[in-house]
């Protein structure tokens, strides 16, 4: 699987180029185009219970796509749905990632996948859910972002601060606490940061530069109501 | 090199990349040997004493075993993940070293724990909740209920009467209508303060059967009423229809179909967004059953009915009788009405429990009606 990224930006895409007999996974939906020796073929990672419970869980899509070569080498092109940046990471099989759950685009076959439940209190307040990805493994992992992916290197103990629901994905190497952004629970709010994740190196934490349930909030007041 | 490489820890430090370098760790005698990935611009391979570590708990789960040896630029922190080679350190490391971890794995405990309480406690309240909405669903649909005001009611029956009545013949007039609106008229008088304005149609029909729609609209086929014996049999299910209407069973079961998410979002106040969906409800006004609870109390709510309006209330209780005995002919009323001879027991032990009192006759003649209905008088041999 050799992958680079077109149009780097706000509305990258991804070209996948197969050998024969190759496949990757993908999120469902995210094929834009293929060579006609690849076959699109829909799989429940980790079978019908693993499935439905990412299904139900993450909320991510019930279905990863597989993307097979089957008839001779072709190349795939792979797009998210929101406009963002697109960042391409070589897994060596020890460094493992949690990702939030939209922030998959496709891995290699080679790459695990699988749902983990977060604490009570990072699941409440960490932006993400109670439930996101756990990637490891050895091979290419795609994912991408609402905005432009950020990518901060964090020593040993070294730590660092990222709003709630900024964040795409992050080293298991690193810990987190959620936490008040101000020292007040009014100040908290009113600074409209409100709870903030606390990172601790070391490891790598990739954050997206804008907030998707802001700008959802943002885009509904402009959304006309209907009767 | 011959073998790959197959590295089973990551390696911190000064000189390698944030996300760590991964490397092989092997442990021997009283140290460990540190192998690096041959790509990597450092010494390919480290030993490390015991005596230079030291222990702690890392990680997003804190269950990675962190170790960390040498100061400033030469620091290092390694991160072991494998349980097999947490296990092995265990086993091979001195006891001292082995303290903090014993410490931190019971904090790691601890906090699974807490989290597994944290969690069952959660998932009690939910399950407390949706208990709560199971058995307390009918409450919060009456409560809905008592919200919509009667002119939706009305409108919505209204429709719906006017659907049905469109494909049927209606009585327009004659002594079976004039005897159906003064029943009406004796039972609507003893309402107090009566919102609706009944509407009673009669629809020619061999159909045993007769039903009310929300808003006041009640519809009586002349089936039923040639089925009747007595004007008071007619009003006795007069009664028990207006009753559907007072106590709003229809809404009830619209609500109850359309779900306690509308019952929630008309008692928090959006109730016009529902006025559209209750109207595409409305079509299946007609197709509408009663539960067992709804039909009992419009039992005995319209045997009191007809009680105050001094109409005899045996002609009720044997109408119902008349209607739990296996018939021929088409008993509609018997399939939204399920009759059972328990039903007019019941109406038998409410009546004896009221105290006696005389009954004032129609002005009609029942022979009169029905034979405008087109019965044959029976022949008494």
């Amino acid at each position: 699987m050799k992958s680079e990224v077109l149009y780097p930006g706000a509305f990258p895409m991804v070209r996948v180029e197969l050998v024969s007999g190759e496949h990757i996974k993908a999120e469902s939906g995210a094929m834009v185009g293929s060579s006609p020796t690849v076959d699109v073929e829909s799989k429940m990672e980790g079978g019908f219970l693993g499935a439905l419970s990412r299904k139900l869980l993450t909320g991510e899509k019930f279905f990863f796509q597989t993307l097979r070569a089957s008839r001779g080498p072709g190349e795939v092109l792979l797009a998210p749905t929101v406009p963002g940046e697109i960042v391409i990471l070589e897994l060596d099989g020890v460094n493992e990632y949690m990702v939030q759950k939209d922030g998959f685009l496709a891995g290699a076959d080679t790459v695990n996948i699988e749902s983990k439940m977060q604490s009570l209190s990072r699941g409440l307040l960490g932006g993400e859910g109670f439930f996101i990805l756990k990637i490891g493994g050895k091979g290419t992992l795609v994912l991408n972002s609402f905005g432009a992916i950020h990518k901060i290197e964090l020593k040993p103990d070294q730590e660092y601060i990222v709003d709630n629901s900024h964040l795409v994905a992050w080293s298991a190497t690193t810990s987190y606490n959620i936490e008040k952004a101000a020292s007040g629970w009014v100040a908290s709010f009113t600074s409209g940061e409100g709870l903030v994740c606390r990172f601790r190196g070391p490891g790598i934490v990739y954050i997206q530069s804008r907030n998707p349930g802001s700008f959802g909030a943002w885009i509904r007041q402009f959304i006309p109501v209907s009767e | 090199m011959t073998t790959t490489f197959s590295p089973n820890a990551l390696c911190f430090g000064e000189e390698f990349p944030a996300s760590g370098a991964p490397c092989l760790v092997h442990i021997e005698g009283d140290g460990l040997t540190i192998t690096h990935e041959p790509t990597v611009s450092i010494s390919p391979s480290e030993r490390v004493l015991f005596t230079e570590l030291a222990v702690s708990v890392g990680g997003l789960d804190h269950d990675q075993l962190v170790l960390k040896w040498g100061e400033g630029a030469q620091a290092r922190t390694l991160y072991l993940k494998h349980s097999d080679l947490i296990r092995a350190f265990r086993e091979a490391a001195p006891e001292h070293l082995n303290q903090p971890f014993e410490q931190a794995a019971e904090r790691v405990r601890q906090m699974r724990h807490r989290h597994r309480v944290m969690w069952a406690s959660v998932g009690g309240a939910i399950l407390a909740v949706v208990l709560g909405l199971w058995f307390g669903a009918d409450l919060l649909i009456e409560l809905a209920v008592s919200r919509i005001p009667v002119e939706w009611e009305q409108k919505l029956g209204e429709a719906a009467y006017r659907d049905f009545l469109s494909h049927q013949e209606v009585m327009k007039e004659g002594p079976a209508v004039k005897a159906v609106e003064e029943m009406t008229q004796r039972l609507a008088e003893q309402i107090p303060n009566n919102p609706y304005t009944f509407q009673v149609t009669v629809v020619k029909s061999d159909v045993v059967n007769a039903f009310a729609l929300p808003g006041g609209y009640v519809v009586v086929f002349t089936g039923l009423m040639k089925k009747a014996d007595s004007g008071e049999e007619v009003a006795g299910v007069l009664g028990h229809e207006l009753n559907h209407v007072l106590q709003r069973h229809g809404l009830e079961r619209i609500v109850k179909n359309l779900g306690v998410m509308a019952a929630v979002s008309i008692l928090v106040g959006d109730q016009q967004g529902l006025v559209g969906l209750m109207r595409q409800v409305g079509v299946e006004l007609l197709t509408l059953t009663f539960d067992r609870a709804q039909e009992t109390e419009a039992d005995l709510t319209g045997l009191q009915l007809v009680y105050r309006a001094k109409i005899d209330p045996h002609g009720m209780i044997t109408f119902f009788q008349k209607l739990s005995e296996k018939d021929e002919g088409r008993m509609e009323w018997l399939s939204t009405h399920p009759m059972s001879s328990a039903r007019a027991d019941r109406l038998k032990a409410e009546l004896a429990a009221l105290p006696k009192r005389s009954s004032e006759p129609f002005t009609f003649e029942w022979k009169t009606v029905q034979e405008a209905l087109g019965v044959q008088p029976v022949a008494v041999p």
